[in-house]
């Protein structure tokens, strides 16, 4: 074998080595996808029945609601939101937000009237402690889209 | 007492047909009444639980905030500005308090 065969094979080797471990974790995250810290879907149902008359397993996880907001949280008192979506604003009728372990997990919900042209919404929220955020986007045609987010809240900002 | 409300634009005059954002801040505490004071008594609940922005009596968005929301509450709508207009936002709290303020929109 000459030099540039062989530098062609070993090169080859590496890659295809370093490529199947970087994917075996990726397929195994894809497979069992992981909970949310702080996830707590007993109390979330019921402030869901509560406030949309909807349970958890009624929601569809989408990626046409997109929500922002920060990983880590240093005070739970005020933590940025921005919901926004890409459908077109005459299937979007409002946008609801929970956060599972609030003592009220109902954040708000948002009724888009007749002037509005984009499905946007940004406000700054109070989060108790470390759990997901969830948007929830209600279609014109009754659908409940779902985006979570999990947040890491170091002092909570409702007690 | 009827809490400030401050409205502001960005971009602050927006050309015809462009997007602008709308942002409206309430200077309320937003109590929401699971909080104690230092002696330990529960405070009792005050926040914003209605919120409506219209546009030229056109309404843009109605919100329903619980005590979920921050205090001095930060409220972003974005919409497209076809044309110069009044936006106005009003809120109502639980305690029976209410507010209303109007800002025009001038284009570029």
């Amino acid at each position: 074998m000459d030099r540039r065969k062989f530098l062609k094979k070993s090169v080859g080797a590496a890659l295809s080595a370093s490529l199947a471990s970087s994917l075996v974790p990726a397929l195994a995250q894809a497979a069992a996808p992981a909970a949310l810290e702080g996830e707590d879907l007993a109390k979330l149902g019921k402030a869901l029945k509560d406030a949309l008359g909807k349970e958890f397993k009624d929601l569809l996880p989408s990626t046409d609601v997109k929500l922002v907001l920060p990983t880590i949280a240093e005070s739970g008192a005020n933590v940025p939101v921005e919901i926004e979506s890409a459908l077109a604003m005459s299937q979007v009728k409002a946008v609801h937000c929970f956060s599972d372990k609030n003592p009220n997990p109902h954040l708000f919900s948002v009724f888009f009237g007749p002037a509005s042209t984009t499905p946007y919404y940004a406000t700054r929220v109070r989060i108790a402690e470390t759990a997901p955020v969830r948007a929830i986007l209600e279609t014109a045609d009754g659908k409940f889209l779902l985006a979570s987010q999990s947040v890491r809240v170091t002092v909570g900002g409702c007690g | 007492m009827p809490a400030q409300i401050l409205i502001r634009f960005n971009p602050a005059k927006p050309k015809a047909g462009e997007e602008v954002r709308v942002q409206v801040v309430v200077q309320h505490a937003m109590e929401p009444g699971t909080r104690k004071d230092a002696q330990g008594n529960l405070i009792p609940a005050s926040y914003i639980n209605e919120l409506v922005v219209s546009f030229d009596g056109k309404e843009l968005a109605t919100v329903k905030p619980t005590g979920g929301t921050s205090a001095n509450p930060l409220f972003a709508f974005k919409m497209k500005a076809e044309k110069a207009g009044e936006v106005k936002a009003s809120y109502k709290d639980v305690t029976g308090d209410a507010g209303e303020k109007t800002q025009a929109l001038s284009l570029a």
